[in-house]
């Protein structure tokens, strides 16, 4: 894994399209095996649904009466089709939050369950994630294929859970319109605020959630919120060496390298060798190393160092400067010059989604 | 679904209980190396090793996460030595359900 991919998230234009698919890969294995096909076979196991259910609607199922309607793909040069392939991940994430545990009655889980399903307490439950293999071109092909495999049987199991009457189509569809309002990213605009309200940072750094209130900020409510500082002498890192804890109801999704096991594994065994390999960032002797390793209750992330030069900027400026990789500790805010090339350059950042809770 | 609405986080409710918890900040624990019936959200590489209360969260209530409610939470801060060959000074901060830690004799 290289530093290049925790850069994904500010390139306008895609230079580098094999981390792209790599990102695309990972993901997609991710929610696959971690997401989706635990909550089926907890479902299966009690009969919620049944693999005959699945089959007869598969064979029943008419084009026109698809849930998911997907868009063609814009052009076929490769990036759009890398392009298209990220959208489509998307869409496949989003409707596995569709059919989570509070949309559909019946499927009364807790997260949980799904834990306990997928093999996180007990590795003989694991549900294996694929490995990618081969060229650019054959990775593309074969993730066009894998999406349109998991895309019909998510498709099948929602036609199901319909069928058998867990859920009714009006209130999926509904639900589904609500997975596709974005709500702007929250990140930037608390740390801007704690930089230039001494009064709200305190209140950030000690009530968490409550201090969002104040703010008008969506303060969400996936466990306690604890915010560390970066100071001077305190460097802090997150991670969730368990699964990938974090407060996306706030932020969004995580980066894709906050789930792998690399890192999940790596932070905790030498943190400075980790963070230097896998983003480029050296900390100095000087500074102490605290990483925070979340096991759900608790959902945290940094407030990092305000960077120098940037006396007298507004609140809403300084808001452009907050990455989301400095809120895990994988950086830091941008410096107003680092920001001004961006911006000159044309680069967008790519600000992560924050989807309804 | 509307039992669920009035079980939401709220800062009255940690107040309450950390007054339950049986630890305080800077106490020396022990984290077990087993326990079959505790929170099996406890990773692997803190069993059985030394570390400080670094703070008390008290119970916690987390209806999206569990089923029941699990014992007062806190976070242990570890140097990364004893959970790591790593001989950086640095601090590792793990978050413990009480029923896996043990006092650590200052003495011991």
């Amino acid at each position: 894994m290289s530093g290049k991919h925790g850069q994904k998230a500010y390139e306008g234009h895609m230079h580098d399209y094999e981390a792209h698919i790599k990102a695309v890969e990972e993901d997609l294995e991710y929610y696959r095996a971690k997401r989706f096909e635990p909550r089926i076979i907890y479902l299966l196991r009690r009969g919620v649904v049944t693999f005959y259910d699945l089959l007869k609607v598969r064979t029943e199922l008419k084009k026109k009466d698809h849930f998911f309607k997907l868009n063609k793909p814009q052009g076929k040069n490769i990036e759009a089709r890398v392009r298209y392939l990220e959208e489509w991940l998307d869409e496949y994430v989003k409707g596995i939050a569709l059919v989570s545990a509070r949309t559909v009655e019946g499927m009364d889980m807790v997260t949980e369950d799904n834990r306990k399903e997928r093999g996180d307490y007990d590795d003989f439950f694991k549900i294996k994630k694929k490995e990618h293999h081969g060229s650019l071109q054959e990775r593309m092909v074969n993730l066009e294929q894998d999406l349109t495999d998991y895309q019909e049987l998510l498709e099948v199991f929602v036609q199901a859970l319909i069928k058998r009457g867990w859920a009714n189509r009006a209130d999926l569809e509904r639900r589904w319109n609500q997975l596709h309002e974005e709500r702007p990213w929250a990140g930037g605009v608390i740390v801007a605020r704690a930089w230039t309200n001494p009064l709200f940072k305190q209140a950030l750094l000690t009530t968490g959630r409550e201090a969002l209130r104040e703010m008008g900020v969506h303060q969400g409510k996936v466990g306690k919120l604890v915010v560390v500082e970066n100071t001077d002498t305190v460097h802090n890192v997150i991670v969730c060496t368990l699964c990938s804890c974090y407060p996306y109801d706030i932020l969004g999704d995580t980066p894709w390298w906050y789930k792998h096991e690399s890192y999940r594994t790596a932070i905790v065994q030498n943190p400075r060798a980790c963070v230097k390999e896998m983003f480029q960032l050296v900390i100095p002797p000087d500074k102490e190393v605290r990483v925070w390793d979340s096991t759900s209750d608790v959902r945290y992330f940094v407030l990092p160092q305000r960077p120098v030069g940037t006396e007298g900027m507004s609140e809403e400026e300084l808001a452009k400067l907050v990455t989301v990789d400095s809120l895990l500790g994988a950086g830091h805010a941008l410096e107003p010059a680092q920001q001004r090339e961006r911006e000159a350059a044309h680069v967008e950042p790519e600000m992560p989604r924050v989807r309804p809770d | 679904m509307s039992n669920r609405k009035c079980r939401e986080y709220g800062p009255i409710d940690q107040v309450m209980s950390e007054t339950n918890s049986k630890y305080k900040i800077g106490d020396a624990v022990m984290v077990a190396v087993d326990n079959p019936t505790g929170n099996p959200r406890t990773p692997k590489y803190i069993r059985g090793k030394r570390g400080v209360i670094g703070s008390v969260h008290g119970v916690l209530e987390n209806v999206r996460d569990h089923r029941g409610i699990h014992k007062p939470l806190y976070t242990v801060k570890f140097d990364l030595s004893e959970l790591s060959p790593c001989r950086d000074q640095d601090t590792i901060y793990v978050d413990v359900h009480e029923e896996w830690l043990s006092e650590v004799r200052p003495d011991s």
